[in-house]
């Protein structure tokens, strides 16, 4: 892929405008709350789409089109049943015990509601999974970097943290969550024009139709038997895996997408960010998840659209968007998507090392090295956090290189942290009897389940280090099936203990549990200004979208 | 009076309506004349008409900018 003078300047544009964010927010920060909670004073509009601007990292942008080239119209159950419902419920029932509570990181919502140990644990494996992962979107970004622009691996990578560094250390969270709207709006208006293009390419809707395996363009249809649809896996597992755990055990535990919403003018704004941001995430398979759908059409009429192969001889699914890029776009607009591509790797790792920066001084610095000291100390080591955060990830990045399946493996670590997490909330935001020992217990045997599954089972060549019991057919399947056994382990494990472990004290339970907490009224006549109407649009849309393209 | 007006423009870098207005904006223009001296190339017109929604995209940004409520400044 060959740019030009116009889409380097485009890429520098980019560059100058993200770090003149961090200079200009570099005044306001001076304290710790203002750093790493943006002093609770961000506007609705900014944290609903900061919201789901964290979630748009690499795997989002290259990896939905990946699998909409691999899946095709399936994949939109990662959005239609996979978020929105998750977003909803995080709202309307989550985030009154979130933002009431007055928690500033969901590990110190476990402290709250448990103790001491549940959330220490919880602390440092969301540190572990935040490094990780900001460490794969950078490995992600130099490779991408390197493959289609022929950019040297070291320099895309000091580079891109060197800017990341830079805004998040100018200018706190708030540098990160006004960077992650511009990217947002970069990413939504760069990739939009290669929908339309590819579409005219292709033939328009009946070119598609005509083009495309029947099989790929339907949400339901074969998902009698994990054999009978592209994706492999049965009606059960997507439901209770993926729409039900790790749906909701992503968008309602993970601090990396809550903390967006706590950082809201109040708790009525934060109710509605995440419903709100439900909204344009109904609509992101368009941009995200098409363009692989389009490239199939594309290969079928035209030369020239075929994947490359990777390294383990397998087609390269991951090159779906670059190839369209490089084929359909001209220099000019090229240098806008490719800033998109950039954009969405940088707004992931920023909002990992911002959540990872949050986490550890609140949750285990304050709490266990150095409680007591002053606003200042913690706002001095927040801004250290964040150059450990990066340099922890560079080494990651690093790390990744030297193995071929680290992504997948990234896949199966939220399962084994966010699933369990969420039957752990479930019981103790809703059971008031569920106790500090049961929660830990189960969150132990949960994320133990996981591990023992994957090591019992293979999908894809990949698992069953102990035994395989089970051949799943992809790894997708094996995911979602994986996290639908952790949860329901530490379910189990947490009622059972609880009901022999003592209880907190009932009064220490209000505003952290349901029945013990005066209910929220969504009285609200503004049809706008109420969680409750927002919730009942976006949810008619989502299902009228699964009956339509069923 | 050329002092108030740089005081109105870097009060409005604190809008961050207005700094994605201003991006793109810039982004706009610069495609925009980019595309009258690259007619030939395939795909031109997606320039031009890339360039004319990033324009108007962020004239709306900016203008959203002066209808400013107190929280929405950066």
């Amino acid at each position: 892929m060959n740019l030009h003078g116009i889409d380097y300047s485009i890429i520098g544009l980019y560059f100058l405008f993200v770090l003149g964010i961090g200079f200009l927010l570099k005044k306001r920060i001076k304290t710790a709350d203002d750093f790493l909670m943006s002093a609770r004073n961000i506007p609705l509009w900014i944290t609903s789409l900061a919201f789901i601007s964290a979630n748009l990292g690499a795997q989002e942008v290259l990896g939905m089109a990946a699998n909409g080239a691999k899946y095709g119209l399936y994949t939109a159950h990662f959005y239609w049943l996979g978020a929105v419902f998750a977003m909803v419920f995080l709202g309307l029932f989550m985030m009154p015990f979130y933002y009431g509570s007055k928690a500033r990181s969901v590990p110190e919502y476990l402290k709250f509601r448990f103790d001491e140990k549940t959330r220490t644990f919880n602390a440092f494996t969301f540190a572990a999974m935040t490094i990780f992962s900001s460490g794969i979107s950078l490995y992600a970004l130099a490779m991408l970097m390197q493959v289609i622009l022929g950019w040297d691996f070291n320099v895309s990578i000091w580079i891109a943290a060197g800017i990341v560094l830079a805004y998040t250390f100018l200018g706190g969270l708030t540098s990160a969550v006004y960077n992650e709207v511009l990217q947002f709006f970069l990413i939504v208006l760069g990739i939009a024009p290669l929908v339309y293009i590819g579409m005219q390419q292709a033939g328009g809707l009946q070119g598609i139709l005509a083009n495309v395996d029947n099989a790929k363009l339907h949400l339901w249809k074969g998902m009698g038997s994990a054999a009978t649809n592209p994706m492999g896996t049965d009606a059960f597992s997507m439901i209770f895996g993926l729409g039900f755990v790790l749906a909701f055990g992503y968008w309602c535990t993970d601090f990396l997408v809550v903390q967006r919403a706590m950082i809201s003018h109040n708790l009525n704004d934060a109710r509605r960010t995440p419903i709100i941001a439900a909204l344009p995430k109904i609509f992101m398979p368009l941009i995200v998840i098409v363009p692989g759908i389009i490239l199939l059409a594309l290969q079928k009429q035209f030369s020239g659209f075929e994947l490359p192969l990777n390294v383990n001889g397998q087609v390269d699914y991951n090159m779906t968007l670059p190839l369209l890029l490089s084929k359909l776009y001209p220099s000019g607009i090229l240098g806008v998507g490719i800033t998109a591509l950039i954009a969405s790797f940088m707004s992931g790792m920023a909002g990992n090392v911002t959540a990872f920066n949050t986490v550890f001084t609140f949750d285990i610095y304050q709490t266990h090295i150095k409680p007591n000291a002053g606003e200042k100390h913690y706002l001095n080591v927040g801004k250290a956090t964040t150059v450990v955060g990066i340099l922890l990830s560079i080494l990651t990045a690093y790390v990744a290189r030297g193995f071929n399946s680290i992504m997948d493996l990234l896949q199966l670590v939220f399962g084994f942290v966010n699933a369990p997490l969420f039957a752990t909330f479930l019981l103790g935001m809703f059971w008031k009897k569920s106790t500090a020992n049961g929660a830990f217990w189960g969150l132990l045997s949960g994320t133990g389940a996981a591990a023992l599954t994957y090591s019992l089972t293979t999908a894809e060549g990949k698992g069953g280090s102990i035994a395989n019991l089970h051949t799943f057919y992809s790894g997708t399947s094996q995911a979602f099936n994986i996290a639908w056994i952790a949860f329901v382990v530490c379910f189990i494990v947490t009622a059972v203990i609880s009901l022999f472990t003592e209880k907190k004290p009932e009064k220490e339970l209000v505003g952290l549990v349901y029945s013990l907490t005066p209910r929220q009224q969504d009285k609200n006549r503004i049809w706008y200004k109420n969680p409750l109407w927002i919730a009942v649009i976006v949810l008619v849309i989502t299902l009228a979208l699964n009956v339509i393209f069923y | 009076m050329l002092s108030s007006i740089k005081l109105i423009i870097m009060n409005k870098f604190f809008d961050l309506r207005f700094v994605i207005g201003a991006f793109f904006l810039v982004v706009g223009i610069m495609l925009l004349i980019y595309s009258f001296f690259n007619e030939a190339v395939a795909h031109a017109a997606v320039n031009r008409w890339s360039a004319i929604f990033f324009i108007v995209f962020a004239v709306v940004m900016i203008l959203l900018s002066f209808d400013k409520k107190p929280e929405d400044k950066l």
